[in-house]
């Protein structure tokens, strides 16, 4: 199964949520959605067995902590989707940030710099919202996301340091990510989904090869770029914690042994949140190949 | 001109990793994308657009600026030696 990369639902379905949630306390719709959205999904979606199996191949589970952990993950997700309209629609989530120390060292310096984010957690809520006084951010975003979410992360980032460059068919995100580059700001994508480039690296996950695509990494190193990784994970009802974690490589070692380098430090930093917080793991589809663990697999 | 492309493809070999590759492997007027050509991807143009702009001091300004250049190598090249500021 392939991830599609679009949110549920229409443009009328989100302006009336973001309309609700002006008025509405999230929890409210947090309840409504545990005991009547999220049952009917796990009947007729694909992703209950896909984090089912991920809780029983990959972290190990019993067959009843699986389906449970499966149950809290579709809530989770859920709860996250419903936080992402409650931000559209202006409320504020109390934000904990651990190693903040990190990305003010890099924000203070001319030289540009990489985030990398994964679908761990819920990114878009907090993940933006790092004080950039100092340095615009571009954020790469999935341009087949639905018009309705495209505008309203427009609003929202309206008059702030932040710019979405959308990834497109013409090759032109990638002009914008090297003029961001350039222009020494912050370029931010997500390094767990293989979209645009179909280059990928095969390197070991929660024990098994997993996929990871070529690109973020390849960004990276071009220009001996520091690296952060950023996950934004949720704590409780109204608060999230921000993990900022530097990724370190050898900028003397030929291209390919730094790529290499940075993209297993990237996985070992992912797996490391994702057992903290196991039901905020987001990809719901095949994550896990079988094939053999190799470097670089060109033209693939 | 032959030079400048012999220079150009052992720079492309190496940046983007071809490395059962030789120079004389790539065919100078053969497309650098797609089927039938040297089947570089995406991220690929991005190595291009970096390897132009240290070498050569070219900064590229759009993607149609790019789409005319990266046709084959000896677009590039032309485009280079016309534009080089090093």
């Amino acid at each position: 199964m392939k991830w599609t990369g679009t949110t549920y639902g229409n443009a009328w379905m989100h302006k009336w949520l973001i309309r609700m949630l002006r008025h509405m306390d999230v929890r409210i719709l947090y309840a409504f959605t545990s005991v009547f959205v999220i049952p009917v999904c796990l009947l007729l979606n694909p992703s209950a067995g896909i984090i089912y199996r991920f809780f029983r191949e990959r972290m190990g589970y019993g067959r009843i902590k699986a389906a449970l952990g499966t149950y809290t993950n579709h809530c989770l997700f859920g709860q996250v989707v419903i936080d992402k309209f409650s931000m559209y629609a202006g409320k504020k989530f109390h934000v904990e940030i651990d190693g903040q120390e990190y990305y003010q060292k890099l924000a203070t310096r001319d030289e540009s710099f990489i985030i990398l984010s994964s679908h761990v957690g819920n990114y878009e809520i907090a993940g933006y919202t790092l004080n950039q006084d100092q340095k615009a951010m571009n954020a790469l975003v999935f341009y087949g996301e639905k018009e309705s979410v495209m505008a309203n992360r427009a609003k929202l980032f309206a008059g702030t340091n932040v710019r979405m460059i959308p990834i497109r068919s013409d090759m032109g995100h990638l002009f914008e990510i090297d003029q961001a580059l350039q222009r020494g700001e912050i370029v931010s994508m997500p390094a767990d989904r293989i979209f645009g480039s179909q280059k990928k690296l095969s390197l070991p996950f929660m024990g098994e090869p997993a996929d990871f695509p070529y690109g973020p990494f390849s960004i990276a190193t071009m220009r001996g770029l520091s690296v952060l990784v950023l996950h934004v994970m949720k704590v409780k009802s109204r608060t999230y914690r921000i993990y900022v974690t530097p990724l370190d490589y050898d900028r003397e070692a030929v291209r390919q042994e730094q790529i290499k380098q940075l993209a297993t430090s990237y996985a070992e930093e992912v797996e490391r949140i994702v057992k903290l917080y196991p039901t905020q793991w987001y990809n719901y589809f095949e994550f896990w190949n079988n094939e053999p663990i190799c470097a670089n697999n060109r033209r693939t | 001109m032959e030079e400048l492309i012999l220079e150009l493809k052992k720079e492309i070999i190496k940046v983007l990793n071809l490395e059962d590759m030789t120079p004389e492997d790539i065919d100078s007027q053969a497309p650098l994308f797609g089927a039938g050509g040297l089947g570089l991807d995406s991220i690929d143009v991005l190595e291009l657009i970096v390897l132009l702009e240290k070498h050569y001091g070219i900064r590229l300004a759009n993607a149609a600026e790019g789409k005319k250049i990266f046709t084959n190598m000896e677009n590039i090249a032309r485009y280079v030696s016309e534009n080089r500021k090093r």
